[in-house]
């Protein structure tokens, strides 16, 4: 026999599976920390590659300075700015990364077990239904 | 007012029943404008400009993700601006490289963004986007804005930057390069755009958060472009540009009141559309269509109003009214409509 109600519920619950849940059940298959770590390791690339570009294009605009002076630079100062602002920058996106994706988790979560409770309603009616199995 | 409700009710409705068609075909608008857009800026490439070419790619993006929009109008650009002058090109994917590092890959549902303000700017209607934005989204959408200002008078100086190109001797290609990074990095206007365009955000995310009365969210619109014309102004006076004040007023009032007719739309914008899901149990397999309950609209509340007040107050005293105010007669007969239609649940549900 159709039971509506739970023919309701199975839809909503599809409905879910389908639309925002989809993000939600994909993010429920890592642990916090490794989600959180795999996203943060992600950002620190990205922003290292938007840095290396940033000096590419600074480099090429002052290519004619440094190669007319290119004796007489002070290579050690220059490698600490670049070092120092690099660490600066992945500092921010790292810590940036860690809390933004922390919080994305965790909002996540939270629907996601919205989405479990209404599963387990439906499981409960689903073995009212059929007591033998 | 009512009429408008009404019209509203009804592009629900057909939004609702035709949601694949509707959608694919007002993003194939979007496609089309923004091709056109690029193509009367920077059509440098003749190849890219006939007309299969703009079809083909607007009835892609129409199919796609808006990403794949953004990313094909990047392409389009770039592929322009390849036939005239490739090292220019070539800076411009760089750059376009670092704002998605750096900036646009934490917003990745803000990405048309992007591509709407240069879009925009065109038109002259950029004071759109921070307006609609502080409705729609949240502070964080100042990333994807700037960014896409960013873009924008990346593009203006690289149009500049052509007409300098004589030759490709590598003095003259140095020469640009620097002429544009100097452009871009030394642009006050942009600045001052980038912060205009932040402050205006804020303020109708905050007053449309903070404060609570009656007709808050058409008020923030009100007071985010108010706050954009006063930034605009004390900006062109500082870096002193007073040309194009008489334009930003317009174009501000004018976005003002495009934004308003959005956030009168939004509702139907946002709507859950037709869902068509598929699921199994032991038994069946059900393939469900779920279509959201409609409200009623709004002459047929009117009406029920009406007869609701006389239903609580008895026959009798509606029958009085009927001979000492002529416009309440009509009512009366409303009300034996309500009473004998199809909705009478409503009244029960009401009282």
């Amino acid at each position: 026999m159709l039971n509506n109600n739970r023919i309701r519920m199975m839809t909503k619950l599809a409905v879910y599976e389908e639309k925002e849940g989809k993000e939600d059940i994909r993010l429920s298959k890592y642990y916090k920390t490794d989600y959180v770590r795999y996203q943060t390791i992600k950002s620190v690339i990205c922003a290292t590659l938007g840095y290396a570009l940033i000096l590419t294009l600074l480099f090429m605009y002052q290519s004619e300075y440094i190669i007319r002076n290119a004796v007489t630079l002070d290579y050690k100062t220059i490698g600490i700015f670049i070092a120092g602002f690099y660490i600066i920058t992945i500092t921010i996106y790292g810590f940036a990364s860690i809390v933004g994706y922390s919080l994305k988790y965790d909002r996540s979560r939270k629907k996601l077990g919205r989405y479990y409770k209404m599963l387990k309603r439906l499981e409960k009616i689903y073995n009212e239904e059929t007591p033998e199995s | 007012m009512t009429s408008l409700l009404v019209f509203r009710e009804r592009v629900k409705g057909f939004y609702q029943k035709y949601d694949i068609y509707v959608t694919a075909f007002v993003k194939f608008i979007f496609a089309l404008i923004t091709f056109l857009a690029i193509n009367a800026q920077v059509g440098y490439d003749s190849r890219l400009e006939s007309v299969p070419v703009v079809l083909g790619l607007s009835l892609l993006c129409a199919f796609t993700p808006s990403a794949v929009m953004v990313l094909l109008a990047a392409l389009v650009t770039t592929l322009h601006i390849y036939s005239v002058a490739p090292i220019i090109s070539i800076i411009i994917v760089i750059i376009i490289m670092i704002i998605y590092f750096l900036f646009a890959r934490f917003t990745p549902r803000l990405g048309y963004v992007l591509l709407a303000v240069p879009i925009l700017f065109f038109f002259k209607i950029p004071y759109v986007i921070p307006l609609l934005l502080g409705v729609i989204a949240s502070p964080v959408a100042i990333i994807p804005t700037a960014c896409g200002v960013v873009l924008y008078y990346l593009l203006l100086i690289i149009k500049t930057a052509i007409t300098m190109q004589t030759n490709n001797s590598i003095d003259d290609i140095l020469g640009i390069y620097t002429y544009i990074i100097d452009s871009l990095v030394g642009n006050k206007l942009m600045v001052m755009t980038i912060v205009v365009f932040a402050l205006s955000l804020m303020v109708v995310y905050y007053v449309r958060k903070m404060m609570k009365f009656d007709y808050v969210q058409e008020f923030s619109i009100g007071a985010g472009a108010l706050a954009s014309i006063l930034g605009f102004l004390v900006g062109d006076i500082i870096l002193a540009q007073s040309e194009q004040i008489f334009i930003m007023i317009l174009g501000n009032i004018a976005s003002a009141a495009i934004v308003t007719v959005v956030n009168f739309f939004k509702l139907t914008l946002d709507y859950t559309a037709v869902e068509n899901v598929q699921f199994e149990d032991d038994v069946y397999y059900y393939y469900v269509k779920a279509v959201p309950k409609m409200s009623v609209t709004t002459p047929q509340m009117k009406v029920k109003h009406i007869n609701v007040k006389n239903v609580a107050h008895g026959i009798s005293r509606a029958n009085l009214h009927k001979y000492d105010d002529p416009e309440e007669g009509n009512d009366e007969d409303d009300m034996y409509f309500g009473r004998d239609g199809k909705d009478d649940g409503w009244n029960d549900k009401d009282k």
